[in-house]
């Protein structure tokens, strides 16, 4: 508007048609052309070598094979049910990372999200290996099952008079455990593999449709996804301990897989800067987002502790306040609990508010393994003080007795674990080729 | 590093706070118009996005410090093309936060031992009922902190300034965009600073006095 | 592209040698609807429709603000005013008697009061998640729809504290609410979820506050240039005055233009666009929504903590403050809808401005948050089972759900049918794209979150342990007229924001406009949006 023409009121607005905006097949394929001139979508930059992951894959997996040997030889020379536990800590962990990377990917469909293509495809890659988990909970259901109970005390023959357990048996009883087991496989499965399998058709074909296949199977899977991880931790975690009970329970599991998930995939987009990949494709500006993603699941996951501890410290009625007084009580799991609480929420928090910590690949790299070494620290709280409660009270080694049971336990299913996900990392191209907002995430910027 | 307050001279302190309080003398002016007014400085107008950064970088690299670019939205990427430091908001932000928290502990700590009342058999001092308040003051603290901090940065509430005066000037708040070099910039030069300004693309140029003198 | 003269193409196409025509397939549908709705997913569709400039969004923004206003606005304001008085003289007649008023008794003696507390308090919550959250995650569409449901937050907020600051009777001593040093040496007790309440409502009210006016500076700002320009120029009207003959009469008050650049003047403290102010405003504006986003979920968190630190079976369970966060969204988000989808018919050229891709977004919010409170009740109930614990299973059971015995199961499946069912048919594409579909489910969502809140505190108090404790609850007069006063009130508040205020963040849609981009990229049509 010139200055000399006044802002008066009531100017009628001239009527105009919006331009239909679409890109024709021919448009589409121009773009992809040129994205495929850019400088960050060289060959050699967005893909590993043959047999570069060959190295770290051997270890990996000879350190998993090791470490279950101890494992089962702590077994038989310390305790089994100690280490079950220890074991069940390392793939508890596990399958929290394959599931929160599962549940970010849907998200970021869902969101139509432009700054993650970059990205998504070692979400993707973590979130494949949810069958792994899969066969190796399979081997744990198959020992509690066999052993009669060995964590999972509702199994055993001894429990079978308690009143609780009978009033609870239509939902805690073998039969539909098997169930409900066989069907978060098949979930997982199933909703792994579309999102994995359309991302690299996609890499191949550059159908922009595919991108809206993933959304909409983003949807629904969203919702089995909530259901099937809630009970998934009420079966896993929470009856450890049959008589505790939780809502919560279900959202305290899933902040864990959100947080660890989104740590994981900073680790290995570290790890491939550092072997000189993904220059202009995964930038100082990706990492920034990702670090505030860990930053805000470090507050969620305080905020969903925090309310559930605070809800049943307040109420104080019994049945749930056990759950908190073994895990607040003797053994070092008062410590634990501190540890929690200032390792896995103040100090990160802390740290995580400084933008160049963020910004910074190696700082930010370092947070994120920490983080994944609290989740681990928080599954120790969660499972270790279950196996000398009660009648094996006495068999108690103390903190630091069997320590190295509980390591190697810890570490075998991670070892494994990490296995899988290094050849999956190194079997694709290390980014989606053909997203259509490949464009915005290779221009990605903070601005502010 | 994000930009520190510089601890003003005497005479800048002065020059500022005759800004705001009329009865503070003016410095002398360095330019006076040929209407016998002191100049404020020379204003330029754009009307498109990409013309406005592109001068801004220009004038940037000129070496100008103390200019300005009005523009009816925040432009991303503009404090780069002006060469602005990132601001210490969000470190007072944190500042306040962290007294805020420190605040809201000691109230209740003091208030709770200072008049004991027994709830359920609760302890009187435990941390787990605090956090509540702790955290809205916390935010509470923050958020004026945010708002007012910015305002005061910004040397705002200030209801006058001489580019008001200019009619052309109001369309800023429309969809125009104006780079405006003070006088009291030390490479100003009346001559030298309209040719910088001609020869980045401006659709006008005008010498905006200080009408208040 | 072809190398056919395309009038060679038309020729052939008539002579039908040719398709009749382009038939996009699935990967490249045309837009639909107003222009919205790309189905592209290599395209962003477009934020503001029918190619706006930035002028016209300021004299689309402005003119409704500077314009006399239509006639169903004195209409709708009459009436809702009306109302708001009819609630004021409740609140009144409340404080003077006594709060007997109300239908309250010693079985059930939390009802309505704090029902319409936590109604409206939640209601509270879209307008922070849509400008905090939505901003953090940079979700661009906010532009169009923060400012009115900031708005919408603070009427809602006002509304809520009205009730739990008259349920406590004598509200003469509600100073005792606040550490205030006095005579008696007491302190509040800090260890009481209801003064955790006070602290938090207050915050979020103080703060949405805050952030609403930040937001407002730079629109508020254009509205005082434009008034200023108009006086400069001397087009400025005097205050007249319609009579309903017919007739104008010219009020001795200084021109509206004169009011406005005085009154948007102050509140614009001077804002004169510089960039260097921007930069700080945006670090502000960033901090900000940094910090509201806990603070949303703090307060309504804090809300559900007065219902689940106790021991009552249906209201203490650990799910509740994320539960209630959830719910306070979806209904946040109906409400929105519930006021937007009729203003943007009745004002036509916001319809460029408030898309139907804002109006599907804000569907999927709601199917979202509405799976999110069914997942919660489908929790509830199965740990409520799972708990083996009688009494809270007979909380939900026996107290809510089985129509042969619980005396509300009504009002429990009221809730679930608005709540959980209601919102489902927005996973059809062709609801969510209906406005007044979407109208429809929100009104619908609306009415069932009262009910939540009602269900919750109502049925789980009129059972308790023993059957001497048992009891019903019966609103009177006073009870409806008061809930139907704080609409009122809302509304009013709502119609004057229309009325007075920039209803769309001007300065915000300019930035996320195409002509805001600094580096233009100098491709083919279509290719950049």
């Amino acid at each position: 508007m010139s200055q000399t023409q006044a802002p008066a009121t009531s100017i009628p607005i001239p009527e105009r048609e919006t331009p239909r905006a679409y890109l024709t097949e021919a448009q589409w394929r121009k773009r992809l052309d040129k994205l495929a001139a850019h400088p960050a979508m060289r060959h050699d930059n967005i893909h590993l070598p043959e047999g570069a992951t060959t190295k770290l894959s051997g270890l990996l997996l000879i350190a998993g094979a090791a470490a279950l040997v101890i494992t089962i030889l702590g077994a038989f020379a310390i305790n089994a049910r100690h280490a079950l536990a220890a074991f069940e800590v390392g793939l508890f962990t596990c399958v929290a990372m394959s599931l929160g990377a599962l549940f970010l990917t849907m998200v970021f469909h869902s969101l139509n999200a432009g700054w993650t293509s970059t990205v998504r495809r070692q979400f993707e890659n973590v979130a494949s290996l949810l069958p792994v988990c899969w066969v190796m909970l399979l081997g744990v259901v198959l020992i509690e099952v066999l052993g009669g109970g060995i964590l999972l005390t509702w199994l055993s023959e001894e429990m079978a008079g308690d009143h609780l357990l009978e009033q609870k048996s239509p939902f805690l009883n073998v039969g539909f455990f098997g169930v409900r087991f066989l069907i978060y496989g098949l979930v997982w499965l199933v909703l792994s593999q579309i999102m994995v399998r359309t991302s690299l058709k996609q890499d191949e074909t550059g159908q922009r449709g595919l991108t809206r296949v993933m959304r909409f199977n983003s949807g629904w899977g969203l919702l089995v996804f909530a259901l099937t991880t809630a009970f998934f931790a009420f079966d896993f975690l929470m009856a450890l301990d049959f008589r505790f009970f939780s809502t919560m329970w279900g959202v305290y599991f899933f902040a864990s897989a959100a947080l660890a998930s989104v740590s994981v995939v900073v680790l290995v987009l570290a790890v491939l800067k550092g072997m000189g990949r993904l220059t202009g494709a995964v930038t100082e500006e990706h990492f920034h987002d990702l670090g505030k993603l860990i930053l805000s699941f470090t507050v969620f996951w305080a905020y969903i502790a925090f309310s559930q501890y605070f809800l049943i410290w307040y109420s104080n009625i019994p049945e749930e306040t056990a759950w908190y007084v073994y895990r607040t009580g003797e053994g070092g799991y008062k410590a634990l609990f501190l540890v929690l609480a200032f390792g896995h929420f103040v100090a990160p928090f802390c740290i995580l508010l400084f933008r160049k910590v963020k910004r910074i690949t190696g700082l930010l790299a370092f947070m994120a393994a920490y983080m994944i070494a609290m989740t681990v620290a928080d599954m120790i709280w969660i499972v270790r003080p279950m196996v000398y409660v009660g009648e094996h009270a006495s068999e108690n080694p103390g903190v630091w007795g069997g320590i190295w049971l509980d390591a190697a336990g810890i570490v075998a299913p991670l070892c494994i674990w990490g296995f899988f996900l290094v050849r999956a990392v190194g079997a694709s191209p290390l980014i989606p080729l053909k997203d259509p907002m490949l464009h915005e995430a290779l221009a990605h910027k903070n601005y502010v | 590093m994000p930009e520190l307050p510089k601890i003003p001279s005497v005479s800048e302190m002065m020059a500022l706070a005759s800004d705001y309080m009329p009865f503070i003398p003016k410095p002398a002016p360095r330019y006076v118009s040929e209407a016998g007014k002191p100049v404020h400085g020379i204003i330029a107008q754009f009307s498109k996005t990409p013309a406005v950064v592109h001068a801004a970088e220009r004038v940037r690299d000129a070496g100008y410090t103390k200019w300005d670019v009005m523009t009816p939205f925040p432009i991303h990427g503009m404090e780069e093309s002006m060469g602005i430091k990132r601001t210490i908001l969000p470190a007072i932000a944190a500042g306040a936060a962290i007294t805020g928290v420190a605040g809201a502990l000691a109230m209740q700590f003091f208030m709770n031992s200072d008049y004991n009342i027994v709830v359920q058999g609760k302890p009187f001092l435990a941390w787990e009922p605090f956090t509540p308040i702790t955290f809205e003051l916390g935010i509470l603290v923050t958020a004026f902190t945010c708002l007012f901090g910015m305002l005061a940065l910004n040397g705002l509430p200030r209801f006058h300034h001489p580019l008001f005066a200019r009619d052309r000037f109001l369309s800023v708040s429309d969809d125009t965009f104006f780079i405006c070099i003070e006088a009291s910039d030390p490479n100003f030069d009346p001559a030298r600073t309209r040719a910088l300004l001609e020869s980045v693309g401006a659709e006008s140029i005008e010498l905006v006095e200080d009408e208040d003198r | 592209m072809s190398s056919i003269h395309p009038d060679k193409v038309t020729a052939e196409r008539l002579a039908g040698l040719r398709e009749a025509a382009h038939t996009p397939g699935r990967d490249e549908g045309p837009s639909l609807g107003d222009g919205s709705l790309v189905e592209d997913p290599a395209i962003r569709p477009p934020l503001v429709l029918s190619q706006r400039t930035h002028s016209e969004v300021t004299q689309i923004v402005c003119g409704y603000a500077e314009d006399p206003p239509p006639k169903w606005w004195f209409i709708a304001i009459t009436i809702s005013s009306t109302v708001a008085a009819v609630g004021t003289g409740m609140i009144l007649y409340l404080i003077i008697t006594g709060v007997g008023v109300w239908g309250l008794n010693n079985q059930v003696d939390w009802a309505w009061d704090i029902t319409n507390f936590v109604f409206w308090i939640g209601i509270g919550h879209a307008g922070t998640l849509i400008s905090a959250i939505l901003c953090l995650l940079k979700q661009r569409w906010r532009t169009a729809v923060n400012r009115s449901a900031e708005a919408m937050t603070i009427f809602a907020v006002i509304c809520a504290g009205i009730f739990p600051g008259i349920h406590v009777g004598r509200v003469w001593f509600a100073w005792m609410l606040f550490p205030i040093p006095n005579s008696n040496g007491i302190w509040p007790n800090f260890r009481s979820p209801l003064l955790w309440d006070v602290f938090a409502v207050s915050t979020y009210a103080t703060v949405s506050l805050l952030f609403w006016y930040m937001g407002m500076i730079p629109d508020v700002a254009t509205l005082r240039d434009r008034a200023d320009r108009r006086l400069r120029l001397g087009v400025s009207k005097p205050f007249m005055v319609a009579l309903p003959g017919g007739r104008e009469v010219q009020l001795p008050l200084p021109k509206p233009d004169t009011l406005r650049a005085y009154i948007y003047g102050l509140m614009s403290l001077g804002w004169r666009f510089s960039s260097r102010h921007w930069h700080r405003y945006e670090a502000a504006y960033l901090v900000l929504a940094g910090i509201s986003t806990p603070l949303v979920l703090s307060v309504h968190s804090i809300v559900s903590f007065d219902f689940a630190t106790s021991i009552l079976p249906g209201w203490h369970t650990t799910i509740v403050p994320p539960y209630f966060v959830a719910g306070a969204i979806f209904g946040g988000f109906a409400m929105v809808l519930f006021l937007l989808i009729p203003l943007r018919a009745l004002l036509p050229n916001f319809k460029d401005l408030l898309t139907i891709r804002h109006i599907e977004n804000m569907a999927k919010i709601i199917l979202v948050t509405g799976m999110m409170v069914g997942f919660a009740y489908s929790m509830e109930f199965f740990i409520a089972w799972y708990s083996a614990n009688k009494f809270e299973f007979e909380a939900f059971a026996n107290n809510r759900v089985n129509p042969r015995v619980a005396p509300y199961w009504w009002a429990y499946w009221t809730m679930i049918g608005c709540n959980v069912l209601s919102p489902q048919v927005f996973w059809f594409k062709k609801v969510r794209q209906n406005p007044w579909a979407v109208w429809v489910v929100a009104i619908f969502v609306t009415v069932g979150m009262w009910f939540e809140r009602f269900v919750i505190i109502v049925t789980s108090l009129h059972r308790a342990f023993l059957p001497g404790e048992w009891g019903m609850f019966y609103p009177t007069w006073v009870d409806i007229l008061t809930f139907a006063g704080s609409c009122g009130i809302f509304l009013t508040l709502f119609l004057l924001f229309v009325k007075f205020l920039p209803v769309f963040a001007m300065a915000e849609l300019k930035a996320v406009m195409p002509d805001a981009d600094p580096h233009p990229h100098d491709d083919d049509h279509g290719e950049d949006h």
